[in-house]
Protein backbone atom coordinates (compact mmCIF):
# COMPACT_ATOMS: atom_id res chain seq x y z
CA UNK A 1 0.00 0.00 0.00
CA UNK A 2 2.81 2.70 1.02
CA UNK A 3 6.44 1.68 1.44
CA UNK A 4 8.88 4.31 2.39
CA UNK A 5 12.86 3.70 1.78
CA UNK A 6 15.49 5.70 2.93
CA UNK A 7 13.43 8.84 2.78
CA UNK A 8 14.94 12.14 3.30
CA UNK A 9 13.52 15.49 3.06
CA UNK A 10 13.75 18.67 5.05
CA UNK A 11 12.89 22.60 4.91
CA UNK A 12 15.33 25.07 3.12
CA UNK A 13 18.61 24.60 4.25
CA UNK A 14 17.62 22.42 7.41
CA UNK A 15 17.25 18.53 6.37
CA UNK A 16 14.36 16.77 8.99
CA UNK A 17 14.59 13.38 7.48
CA UNK A 18 17.66 11.07 7.42
CA UNK A 19 16.36 7.80 5.90
CA UNK A 20 13.01 6.97 7.34
CA UNK A 21 12.33 3.41 6.06
CA UNK A 22 8.80 1.87 6.88
CA UNK A 23 5.37 -0.24 5.23
CA UNK A 24 1.81 -0.44 5.35
CA UNK A 25 0.26 -3.16 4.28
CA UNK A 26 -3.43 -2.81 2.70
CA UNK A 27 -6.07 -2.72 5.77
CA UNK A 28 -3.05 -2.11 8.23
CA UNK A 29 -2.80 0.41 10.70
CA UNK A 30 0.26 1.55 11.47
CA UNK A 31 1.09 4.19 14.60
CA UNK A 32 4.38 7.03 13.83
CA UNK A 33 5.53 8.01 16.88
CA UNK A 34 8.33 10.56 18.62
CA UNK A 35 8.58 13.62 20.43
CA UNK A 36 7.73 16.89 18.87
CA UNK A 37 10.41 18.01 16.00
CA UNK A 38 11.42 14.55 15.06
CA UNK A 39 10.19 14.41 12.18
CA UNK A 40 6.56 13.18 12.14
CA UNK A 41 4.69 15.95 10.46
CA UNK A 42 7.31 16.22 7.59
CA UNK A 43 7.30 12.49 7.03
CA UNK A 44 3.28 12.95 6.84
CA UNK A 45 4.10 16.05 4.34
CA UNK A 46 6.78 14.19 1.91
CA UNK A 47 4.41 10.99 1.39
CA UNK A 48 1.28 13.72 0.66
CA UNK A 49 4.05 15.52 -2.04
CA UNK A 50 3.83 18.76 0.17
CA UNK A 51 7.47 18.24 0.54
CA UNK A 52 9.86 17.45 -2.10
CA UNK A 53 11.71 14.54 -1.96
CA UNK A 54 15.29 14.66 -1.54
CA UNK A 55 16.43 11.08 -1.28
CA UNK A 56 15.25 7.60 -1.05
CA UNK A 57 11.70 6.45 -2.69
CA UNK A 58 8.10 6.18 -1.74
CA UNK A 59 6.15 3.91 -3.46
CA UNK A 60 2.05 4.31 -3.28
CA UNK A 61 -0.15 2.02 -4.80
CA UNK A 62 2.75 0.46 -6.56
CA UNK A 63 3.53 3.62 -8.53
CA UNK A 64 6.97 5.36 -7.60
CA UNK A 65 7.45 8.19 -9.74
CA UNK A 66 9.07 11.25 -7.86
CA UNK A 67 7.77 14.88 -8.00
CA UNK A 68 3.91 13.68 -8.32
CA UNK A 69 2.06 16.66 -6.89
CA UNK A 70 -0.56 16.75 -3.85
CA UNK A 71 -3.71 16.48 -5.58
CA UNK A 72 -2.33 13.76 -7.79
CA UNK A 73 -1.80 11.57 -4.71
CA UNK A 74 -4.81 12.74 -3.23
CA UNK A 75 -6.59 11.20 -6.30
CA UNK A 76 -5.02 7.73 -6.44
CA UNK A 77 -5.97 7.53 -2.90
CA UNK A 78 -4.35 9.38 -0.30
CA UNK A 79 -6.71 10.89 2.67
CA UNK A 80 -5.02 13.49 5.01
CA UNK A 81 -6.45 14.33 8.26
CA UNK A 82 -4.22 17.12 8.83
CA UNK A 83 -2.39 18.39 11.82
CA UNK A 84 -4.75 21.44 13.36
CA UNK A 85 -7.52 20.37 11.37
CA UNK A 86 -7.57 23.10 8.76
CA UNK A 87 -11.21 22.77 8.20
CA UNK A 88 -12.37 25.55 5.55
CA UNK A 89 -13.46 28.14 8.29
CA UNK A 90 -15.38 30.23 5.64
CA UNK A 91 -17.47 26.87 4.26
CA UNK A 92 -20.46 25.37 6.04
CA UNK A 93 -20.39 21.71 7.37
CA UNK A 94 -22.21 20.37 3.92
CA UNK A 95 -19.62 22.70 1.72
CA UNK A 96 -16.67 21.30 3.65
CA UNK A 97 -18.15 17.62 2.83
CA UNK A 98 -19.53 17.15 -0.35
CA UNK A 99 -17.07 19.58 -2.23
CA UNK A 100 -14.65 16.89 -1.92
CA UNK A 101 -17.01 14.16 -2.52
CA UNK A 102 -15.14 11.24 -4.52
CA UNK A 103 -16.42 7.72 -5.33
CA UNK A 104 -13.82 5.31 -4.48
CA UNK A 105 -11.08 3.90 -7.50
CA UNK A 106 -12.05 0.14 -6.93
CA UNK A 107 -14.15 -1.54 -5.33
CA UNK A 108 -17.47 0.08 -3.61
CA UNK A 109 -17.83 3.47 -2.62
CA UNK A 110 -17.95 2.89 1.33
CA UNK A 111 -18.28 6.99 2.55
CA UNK A 112 -21.05 9.37 1.20
CA UNK A 113 -22.78 12.31 2.75
CA UNK A 114 -25.05 10.03 4.61
CA UNK A 115 -22.59 7.73 5.99
CA UNK A 116 -20.07 9.68 6.95
CA UNK A 117 -22.87 11.67 9.06
CA UNK A 118 -24.21 8.23 10.39
CA UNK A 119 -20.76 7.94 11.40
CA UNK A 120 -20.69 11.71 13.37
CA UNK A 121 -24.32 12.05 14.16
CA UNK A 122 -23.01 15.48 15.68
CA UNK A 123 -22.20 16.84 12.58
CA UNK A 124 -25.72 16.13 11.36
CA UNK A 125 -27.09 18.76 14.08
CA UNK A 126 -24.67 21.21 12.07
CA UNK A 127 -25.30 21.30 8.78
CA UNK A 128 -25.75 25.08 8.06
CA UNK A 129 -22.90 26.20 10.10
CA UNK A 130 -19.88 27.40 9.08
CA UNK A 131 -16.52 25.54 9.73
CA UNK A 132 -15.46 28.10 12.11
CA UNK A 133 -18.39 28.24 14.64
CA UNK A 134 -17.55 24.25 15.60
CA UNK A 135 -16.44 23.41 18.63
CA UNK A 136 -12.51 21.41 18.34
CA UNK A 137 -14.27 18.40 18.73
CA UNK A 138 -16.86 18.80 15.96
CA UNK A 139 -13.98 19.85 13.56
CA UNK A 140 -11.94 16.80 14.63
CA UNK A 141 -14.77 14.83 13.27
CA UNK A 142 -15.47 16.89 10.69
CA UNK A 143 -11.57 16.64 9.15
CA UNK A 144 -12.26 13.11 9.24
CA UNK A 145 -15.36 13.18 7.41
CA UNK A 146 -13.99 15.18 4.75
CA UNK A 147 -10.78 13.60 4.54
CA UNK A 148 -13.27 9.67 4.18
CA UNK A 149 -15.61 11.68 1.85
CA UNK A 150 -13.00 11.05 -0.64
CA UNK A 151 -13.21 7.31 -0.39
CA UNK A 152 -9.10 6.85 0.78
CA UNK A 153 -7.07 3.77 0.32
CA UNK A 154 -4.87 5.17 2.55
CA UNK A 155 -6.55 7.52 5.41
CA UNK A 156 -3.58 9.71 7.85
CA UNK A 157 -4.14 11.36 10.59
CA UNK A 158 -1.67 13.35 12.05
CA UNK A 159 -2.55 14.61 15.85
CA UNK A 160 -6.24 13.83 15.25
CA UNK A 161 -6.38 13.96 19.26
CA UNK A 162 -4.77 17.09 20.62
CA UNK A 163 -6.08 19.49 22.22
CA UNK A 164 -9.65 17.71 22.55
CA UNK A 165 -11.69 16.88 25.73
CA UNK A 166 -10.85 13.06 26.91
CA UNK A 167 -15.00 12.06 26.16
CA UNK A 168 -14.30 13.66 22.71
CA UNK A 169 -10.53 12.15 22.39
CA UNK A 170 -12.31 8.38 23.22
CA UNK A 171 -15.15 8.91 20.36
CA UNK A 172 -12.22 9.81 17.63
CA UNK A 173 -10.56 6.71 18.85
CA UNK A 174 -13.66 4.17 18.68
CA UNK A 175 -14.36 5.67 15.76
CA UNK A 176 -10.63 5.06 14.21
CA UNK A 177 -11.25 1.25 15.66
CA UNK A 178 -14.37 1.10 13.18
CA UNK A 179 -12.87 2.18 10.43
CA UNK A 180 -10.27 -0.50 10.98
CA UNK A 181 -12.59 -3.06 11.52
CA UNK A 182 -13.67 -2.14 8.52
CA UNK A 183 -10.96 -3.09 6.35
CA UNK A 184 -9.28 1.03 6.31
CA UNK A 185 -5.40 1.25 6.15
CA UNK A 186 -4.79 3.78 8.57
CA UNK A 187 -1.27 5.83 9.22
CA UNK A 188 -1.66 7.38 12.49
CA UNK A 189 0.31 10.02 14.51
CA UNK A 190 -0.26 10.51 18.03
CA UNK A 191 1.23 11.07 21.73
CA UNK A 192 -1.21 8.90 23.49
CA UNK A 193 1.01 5.22 23.35
CA UNK A 194 -1.71 3.60 25.12
CA UNK A 195 -4.74 4.35 23.08
CA UNK A 196 -2.25 3.50 20.15
CA UNK A 197 -1.11 0.45 21.36
CA UNK A 198 -4.90 -0.50 21.40
CA UNK A 199 -5.47 0.68 17.88
CA UNK A 200 -2.80 -0.10 15.83
CA UNK A 201 -0.90 -3.46 14.67
CA UNK A 202 2.84 -1.81 13.82
CA UNK A 203 4.33 0.71 15.39
CA UNK A 204 7.05 2.99 14.29
CA UNK A 205 9.49 5.35 16.44
CA UNK A 206 10.96 8.16 15.06
CA UNK A 207 13.84 10.15 16.78
CA UNK A 208 16.24 12.75 14.99
CA UNK A 209 14.64 11.51 11.39
CA UNK A 210 15.19 8.45 11.72
CA UNK A 211 13.02 5.14 12.38
CA UNK A 212 14.55 4.20 15.68
CA UNK A 213 12.17 1.34 16.58
CA UNK A 214 9.75 -0.84 14.85
CA UNK A 215 7.37 -3.69 16.15
CA UNK A 216 4.31 -4.49 17.07
CA UNK A 217 1.56 -3.64 20.29
CA UNK A 218 2.79 -6.54 22.15
CA UNK A 219 6.95 -5.95 21.50
CA UNK A 220 6.09 -2.51 22.57
CA UNK A 221 3.96 -3.03 26.13
CA UNK A 222 6.57 -5.07 26.52
CA UNK A 223 9.82 -2.30 26.55
CA UNK A 224 8.45 0.16 28.99
CA UNK A 225 12.42 1.47 28.27
CA UNK A 226 11.06 2.70 24.83
CA UNK A 227 8.55 5.35 26.05
CA UNK A 228 10.82 6.74 28.31
CA UNK A 229 13.70 6.63 25.99
CA UNK A 230 12.02 8.38 22.85
CA UNK A 231 8.82 9.11 23.92
CA UNK A 232 9.17 10.72 27.19
CA UNK A 233 9.30 14.26 28.24
CA UNK B 1 -37.61 23.65 -10.05
CA UNK B 2 -34.38 23.35 -8.30
CA UNK B 3 -32.83 26.27 -9.98
CA UNK B 4 -35.93 28.31 -8.87
CA UNK B 5 -35.35 26.79 -4.84
CA UNK B 6 -31.44 27.61 -5.47
CA UNK B 7 -32.82 31.20 -6.73
CA UNK B 8 -35.33 31.91 -4.18
CA UNK B 9 -33.18 31.02 -1.28
CA UNK B 10 -30.53 33.39 -2.85
CA UNK B 11 -32.72 36.26 -3.47
CA UNK B 12 -33.58 35.82 0.60
CA UNK B 13 -29.64 35.87 1.73
CA UNK B 14 -28.92 38.50 -0.44
CA UNK B 15 -32.03 40.77 0.33
CA UNK B 16 -29.67 43.73 0.07
CA UNK B 17 -28.62 43.28 -3.32
CA UNK B 18 -32.48 42.80 -4.13
CA UNK B 19 -34.00 45.07 -2.86
CA UNK B 20 -31.08 47.73 -4.33
CA UNK B 21 -32.12 46.06 -8.00
CA UNK B 22 -35.88 46.66 -7.32
CA UNK B 23 -34.64 50.05 -6.32
CA UNK B 24 -32.80 51.11 -9.66
CA UNK B 25 -35.76 49.06 -11.78
CA UNK B 26 -38.40 51.18 -9.83
CA UNK B 27 -36.02 54.77 -9.86
CA UNK B 28 -37.02 56.17 -12.87
CA UNK B 29 -40.50 56.33 -12.18
CA UNK B 30 -39.53 58.17 -9.26
CA UNK B 31 -37.34 60.65 -11.49
CA UNK B 32 -39.51 61.23 -14.06
CA UNK B 33 -42.39 62.34 -11.87
CA UNK B 34 -39.73 65.12 -9.81
CA UNK B 35 -38.04 65.17 -13.53
CA UNK B 36 -34.36 64.85 -12.41
CA UNK B 37 -32.97 63.19 -15.39
CA UNK B 38 -29.88 64.18 -13.92
CA UNK B 39 -30.02 61.58 -11.42
CA UNK B 40 -30.67 58.67 -14.30
CA UNK B 41 -27.36 59.17 -15.39
CA UNK B 42 -25.79 59.17 -11.93
CA UNK B 43 -27.82 55.83 -11.14
CA UNK B 44 -26.39 54.09 -14.54
CA UNK B 45 -22.93 55.15 -13.68
CA UNK B 46 -23.70 53.84 -10.33
CA UNK B 47 -25.06 50.20 -11.61
CA UNK B 48 -22.01 50.10 -13.96
CA UNK B 49 -19.56 50.61 -11.52
CA UNK B 50 -21.33 48.26 -9.34
CA UNK B 51 -21.82 45.41 -11.78
CA UNK B 52 -17.52 45.79 -13.07
CA UNK B 53 -17.18 45.53 -8.86
CA UNK B 54 -19.34 42.56 -8.93
CA UNK B 55 -16.89 41.24 -11.47
CA UNK B 56 -13.75 41.97 -9.65
CA UNK B 57 -15.62 40.81 -6.47
CA UNK B 58 -15.55 37.08 -7.83
CA UNK B 59 -11.72 36.75 -7.59
CA UNK B 60 -10.80 39.38 -5.11
CA UNK B 61 -13.86 38.48 -2.08
CA UNK B 62 -14.69 35.02 -3.04
CA UNK B 63 -11.29 33.73 -4.73
CA UNK B 64 -8.99 36.14 -2.41
CA UNK B 65 -7.01 36.96 -5.80
CA UNK B 66 -6.09 40.39 -5.04
CA UNK B 67 -6.25 41.36 -8.93
CA UNK B 68 -4.95 45.12 -9.35
CA UNK B 69 -5.62 45.90 -12.64
CA UNK B 70 -9.33 44.70 -13.33
CA UNK B 71 -10.15 47.73 -14.79
CA UNK B 72 -8.35 47.10 -18.04
CA UNK B 73 -11.15 44.72 -19.00
CA UNK B 74 -13.19 48.01 -18.18
CA UNK B 75 -11.21 49.69 -20.42
CA UNK B 76 -11.10 46.92 -23.28
CA UNK B 77 -15.01 46.14 -23.44
CA UNK B 78 -15.29 49.45 -24.23
CA UNK B 79 -12.61 50.17 -26.66
CA UNK B 80 -14.20 46.78 -28.58
CA UNK B 81 -17.63 49.18 -28.99
CA UNK B 82 -15.07 52.22 -30.22
CA UNK B 83 -13.03 49.67 -32.28
CA UNK B 84 -16.45 48.34 -34.07
CA UNK B 85 -18.18 51.73 -34.92
CA UNK B 86 -14.58 52.79 -36.06
CA UNK B 87 -14.81 49.92 -38.73
CA UNK B 88 -18.82 50.60 -38.93
CA UNK B 89 -19.93 47.82 -37.24
CA UNK B 90 -23.08 49.52 -34.57
CA UNK B 91 -24.85 46.44 -33.81
CA UNK B 92 -24.60 46.33 -30.01
CA UNK B 93 -24.90 42.97 -29.46
CA UNK B 94 -22.26 41.89 -31.73
CA UNK B 95 -20.61 45.11 -29.41
CA UNK B 96 -21.44 43.25 -26.31
CA UNK B 97 -20.17 39.94 -27.71
CA UNK B 98 -16.84 41.02 -28.81
CA UNK B 99 -16.28 42.53 -25.45
CA UNK B 100 -17.30 39.39 -23.49
CA UNK B 101 -15.43 37.40 -26.43
CA UNK B 102 -11.99 40.02 -25.59
CA UNK B 103 -11.95 40.31 -22.08
CA UNK B 104 -12.63 36.41 -21.96
CA UNK B 105 -9.63 35.65 -24.08
CA UNK B 106 -7.41 38.14 -22.57
CA UNK B 107 -8.42 37.09 -18.92
CA UNK B 108 -7.74 33.41 -19.81
CA UNK B 109 -3.99 34.52 -20.89
CA UNK B 110 -3.22 37.08 -18.07
CA UNK B 111 -5.03 34.50 -15.60
CA UNK B 112 -3.07 31.89 -16.95
CA UNK B 113 0.31 33.85 -16.48
CA UNK B 114 -0.19 35.75 -13.54
CA UNK B 115 -1.71 32.78 -11.52
CA UNK B 116 1.10 30.96 -11.46
CA UNK B 117 2.34 33.61 -9.08
CA UNK B 118 0.19 35.26 -5.78
CA UNK B 119 0.74 37.06 -3.21
CA UNK B 120 2.45 40.57 -3.86
CA UNK B 121 3.46 38.71 -6.78
CA UNK B 122 0.30 38.55 -8.29
CA UNK B 123 -0.62 42.41 -7.72
CA UNK B 124 2.36 43.49 -9.30
CA UNK B 125 1.67 40.93 -12.43
CA UNK B 126 -1.89 42.04 -12.98
CA UNK B 127 -1.48 45.57 -12.49
CA UNK B 128 2.02 45.24 -15.21
CA UNK B 129 -0.68 43.38 -17.48
CA UNK B 130 -3.19 46.65 -17.12
CA UNK B 131 -0.65 49.39 -17.41
CA UNK B 132 0.55 47.71 -20.89
CA UNK B 133 -2.29 47.48 -22.13
CA UNK B 134 -3.39 51.17 -20.92
CA UNK B 135 -0.14 52.46 -22.73
CA UNK B 136 -1.28 50.20 -25.85
CA UNK B 137 -4.49 52.43 -26.21
CA UNK B 138 -2.55 55.57 -25.37
CA UNK B 139 -0.28 55.24 -28.33
CA UNK B 140 -2.89 53.78 -30.21
CA UNK B 141 -3.30 57.01 -32.73
CA UNK B 142 -5.85 55.80 -35.00
CA UNK B 143 -8.58 55.29 -31.92
CA UNK B 144 -7.87 58.52 -30.59
CA UNK B 145 -4.69 58.02 -28.42
CA UNK B 146 -4.58 59.98 -25.39
CA UNK B 147 -7.49 61.81 -26.15
CA UNK B 148 -10.29 58.91 -26.46
CA UNK B 149 -12.68 58.80 -28.88
CA UNK B 150 -16.64 59.22 -29.44
CA UNK B 151 -18.80 56.57 -29.46
CA UNK B 152 -22.74 56.68 -30.77
CA UNK B 153 -24.96 54.90 -28.44
CA UNK B 154 -25.21 51.56 -30.31
CA UNK B 155 -28.05 50.17 -32.07
CA UNK B 156 -29.40 47.36 -30.33
CA UNK B 157 -31.77 46.01 -33.43
CA UNK B 158 -34.94 45.60 -30.75
CA UNK B 159 -33.93 48.61 -28.66
CA UNK B 160 -33.22 51.80 -29.54
CA UNK B 161 -30.82 53.26 -26.90
CA UNK B 162 -31.79 57.10 -27.96
CA UNK B 163 -34.36 56.95 -26.16
CA UNK B 164 -33.00 57.53 -22.50
CA UNK B 165 -34.44 55.08 -20.53
CA UNK B 166 -34.21 52.14 -22.93
CA UNK B 167 -30.45 52.56 -22.27
CA UNK B 168 -30.77 52.71 -18.36
CA UNK B 169 -33.28 49.23 -18.18
CA UNK B 170 -30.88 47.85 -20.76
CA UNK B 171 -27.62 48.29 -17.99
CA UNK B 172 -30.51 46.92 -15.22
CA UNK B 173 -31.02 43.73 -17.19
CA UNK B 174 -27.15 43.54 -17.32
CA UNK B 175 -26.86 43.91 -13.25
CA UNK B 176 -30.00 42.04 -12.47
CA UNK B 177 -28.51 39.33 -14.85
CA UNK B 178 -24.79 38.99 -13.68
CA UNK B 179 -26.30 38.96 -10.38
CA UNK B 180 -28.53 35.67 -10.64
CA UNK B 181 -25.62 34.73 -12.72
CA UNK B 182 -23.08 35.15 -10.30
CA UNK B 183 -25.33 34.09 -7.22
CA UNK B 184 -25.61 31.20 -8.69
CA UNK B 185 -21.91 30.76 -9.24
CA UNK B 186 -20.89 30.88 -5.54
CA UNK B 187 -23.15 28.45 -4.77
CA UNK B 188 -22.04 26.13 -7.19
CA UNK B 189 -19.41 23.45 -6.44
CA UNK B 190 -17.29 25.37 -8.61
CA UNK B 191 -17.86 28.68 -6.58
CA UNK B 192 -17.58 26.74 -3.25
CA UNK B 193 -14.00 25.50 -4.52
CA UNK B 194 -13.15 28.91 -5.08
CA UNK B 195 -13.70 30.11 -1.90
CA UNK B 196 -12.23 26.98 -0.18
CA UNK B 197 -8.93 28.16 -2.16
CA UNK B 198 -9.10 31.78 -0.07
CA UNK B 199 -9.34 30.02 2.89
CA UNK B 200 -6.56 27.30 2.62
CA UNK B 201 -5.38 26.30 -0.95
CA UNK B 202 -2.80 23.65 -0.29
CA UNK B 203 -5.46 22.05 2.04
CA UNK B 204 -7.70 21.92 -1.01
CA UNK B 205 -4.84 20.86 -3.45
CA UNK B 206 -4.30 17.64 -0.35
CA UNK B 207 -7.84 17.20 -1.18
CA UNK B 208 -7.31 16.17 -4.61
CA UNK B 209 -8.21 18.92 -6.50
CA UNK B 210 -5.47 21.60 -8.15
CA UNK B 211 -5.84 24.79 -8.11
CA UNK B 212 -4.98 26.76 -10.85
CA UNK B 213 -8.02 25.72 -13.27
CA UNK B 214 -10.55 26.58 -10.84
CA UNK B 215 -8.78 30.04 -10.32
CA UNK B 216 -7.95 30.72 -14.02
CA UNK B 217 -11.92 30.08 -14.96
CA UNK B 218 -12.76 32.30 -11.81
CA UNK B 219 -10.48 35.66 -12.99
CA UNK B 220 -12.15 34.96 -17.03
CA UNK B 221 -15.64 34.94 -15.60
CA UNK B 222 -14.57 37.76 -13.47
CA UNK B 223 -12.91 39.36 -17.05
CA UNK B 224 -15.71 39.20 -19.12
CA UNK B 225 -18.19 40.56 -16.82
CA UNK B 226 -15.92 43.77 -16.28
CA UNK B 227 -15.88 43.71 -20.27
CA UNK B 228 -19.67 43.68 -20.22
CA UNK B 229 -19.64 46.71 -17.99
CA UNK B 230 -17.10 49.11 -19.80
CA UNK B 231 -19.15 47.74 -23.26
CA UNK B 232 -22.29 49.36 -21.82
CA UNK B 233 -20.20 52.27 -20.22
CA UNK B 234 -18.80 53.26 -23.61
CA UNK B 235 -22.32 53.29 -24.81
CA UNK B 236 -23.60 55.49 -21.49
CA UNK B 237 -20.31 57.88 -21.55
CA UNK B 238 -20.35 58.31 -25.44
CA UNK B 239 -16.78 58.49 -25.63
CA UNK B 240 -13.81 56.26 -24.51
CA UNK B 241 -10.49 56.94 -23.58
CA UNK B 242 -7.38 55.45 -21.87
CA UNK B 243 -8.73 56.80 -18.52
CA UNK B 244 -11.01 54.34 -17.81
CA UNK B 245 -7.85 51.84 -17.82
CA UNK B 246 -5.92 53.80 -15.61
CA UNK B 247 -4.93 51.91 -12.65
CA UNK B 248 -6.41 54.42 -10.42
CA UNK B 249 -9.66 52.93 -11.81
CA UNK B 250 -8.81 49.58 -10.40
CA UNK B 251 -8.28 50.70 -7.21
CA UNK B 252 -11.31 52.32 -7.26
CA UNK B 253 -13.34 49.14 -8.24
CA UNK B 254 -11.29 47.66 -5.06
CA UNK B 255 -12.28 50.75 -2.58
CA UNK B 256 -16.24 50.14 -3.68
CA UNK B 257 -15.62 46.09 -2.81
CA UNK B 258 -14.05 47.05 0.37
CA UNK B 259 -16.48 49.29 1.28
CA UNK B 260 -19.50 47.43 0.33
CA UNK B 261 -18.56 44.27 1.74
CA UNK B 262 -15.65 41.46 0.39
CA UNK B 263 -16.99 37.98 -0.69
CA UNK B 264 -20.90 39.39 -0.61
CA UNK B 265 -22.99 39.19 -3.53
CA UNK B 266 -24.52 42.46 -2.39
CA UNK B 267 -21.36 44.40 -1.07
CA UNK B 268 -20.00 45.60 -4.70
CA UNK B 269 -23.77 46.93 -5.74
CA UNK B 270 -24.01 48.28 -2.08
CA UNK B 271 -20.73 49.64 -2.04
CA UNK B 272 -20.79 51.77 -5.65
CA UNK B 273 -23.88 53.46 -4.22
CA UNK B 274 -22.84 54.56 -1.18
CA UNK B 275 -18.82 55.41 -2.76
CA UNK B 276 -20.37 57.63 -5.65
CA UNK B 277 -23.35 59.55 -4.09
CA UNK B 278 -20.35 60.34 -1.58
CA UNK B 279 -18.47 61.50 -4.11
CA UNK B 280 -21.85 63.66 -5.47
CA UNK B 281 -22.76 64.79 -2.15
CA UNK B 282 -19.98 65.80 -0.14
CA UNK B 283 -18.80 68.31 -2.18
CA UNK B 284 -22.21 69.95 -1.88
CA UNK B 285 -22.22 69.76 1.79
CA UNK B 286 -18.37 70.68 2.00
CA UNK B 287 -19.66 74.05 -0.18
CA UNK B 288 -22.29 74.90 2.91
CA UNK B 289 -20.29 74.10 5.81
CA UNK B 290 -16.67 75.19 4.55
CA UNK B 291 -16.60 76.88 1.35
CA UNK B 292 -13.34 77.84 0.89
CA UNK B 293 -12.62 74.18 1.09
CA UNK B 294 -15.12 72.80 -1.16
CA UNK B 295 -12.93 71.34 -3.65
CA UNK B 296 -10.93 69.88 -1.36
CA UNK B 297 -13.77 67.15 0.04
CA UNK B 298 -11.84 64.38 -0.26
CA UNK B 299 -9.94 65.24 2.64
CA UNK B 300 -13.30 64.34 4.14
CA UNK B 301 -13.84 61.23 1.99
CA UNK B 302 -10.53 59.29 2.58
CA UNK B 303 -11.33 59.42 6.60
CA UNK B 304 -15.13 58.34 5.65
CA UNK B 305 -13.24 55.49 3.64
CA UNK B 306 -10.74 54.59 6.38
CA UNK B 307 -13.29 54.22 9.17
CA UNK B 308 -15.57 51.84 7.39
CA UNK B 309 -12.64 49.42 6.81
CA UNK B 310 -11.35 49.80 10.58
CA UNK B 311 -14.56 49.87 12.24
CA UNK B 312 -17.07 47.98 10.26
CA UNK B 313 -15.24 44.50 9.59
CA UNK B 314 -16.60 43.05 6.55
CA UNK B 315 -17.74 46.68 5.08
CA UNK B 316 -21.13 47.99 5.00
CA UNK B 317 -22.13 44.63 4.33
CA UNK B 318 -20.81 43.43 7.86
CA UNK B 319 -23.02 47.03 9.28
CA UNK B 320 -26.22 45.37 7.53
CA UNK B 321 -25.52 41.83 8.91
CA UNK B 322 -24.68 43.10 12.36
CA UNK B 323 -28.22 45.12 11.78
CA UNK B 324 -30.09 42.30 11.10
CA UNK B 325 -28.67 39.67 13.38
CA UNK B 326 -27.32 37.59 10.42
CA UNK B 327 -23.51 36.51 9.90
CA UNK B 328 -23.54 34.77 6.56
Amino acid sequence: MLRLHEVEAGYGSAQVLFGVSFAIEAGACVSLMGRNGMGKTTTVRTIMGQLPLRGGSIDRFGDATPGRESFELARAGIGLVPEGRQIFSNLTVVENLSTFHRPARDGETLWTMDTVLDLFPRLRERLGHAGNNLSGGEQQMLAIGRALMTNPRLLILDEATEGLAPIIRQQIWDCLAMLKAAGQSILVIDKNIGALARLADHHCILEKGRVVWQGDSAALRADPQLTSRYLGV
Amino acid sequence: MDALRIFLDGANRNRTLFVLLVGFALFPIYTGIADLPFWNDLAMRIMLLGLAAMGLNLVLGYGGMVSFGHAAFVGVGAYCVGISQYYGLFNGWIHILMALGACGALGLVIGYLALRTSGIYFIMITLAFAQMLFFLFVSLEQFGGDDGMSIDRAEFIIIDLWEPLRLYYLIWAALALSSVLLMFIVRSRFGVVLQAIRSNESRVEAMGLAPLPFKITGYVISAMICGLAGALFASWQEYVSPDIMHWTRSGELMIIIILGGLGTLSGPLLGAVVFLLLEEILPEVMHVVAPSYAENWMIVFGPILIAVVLFARGGLMGLVHQMTGRRR
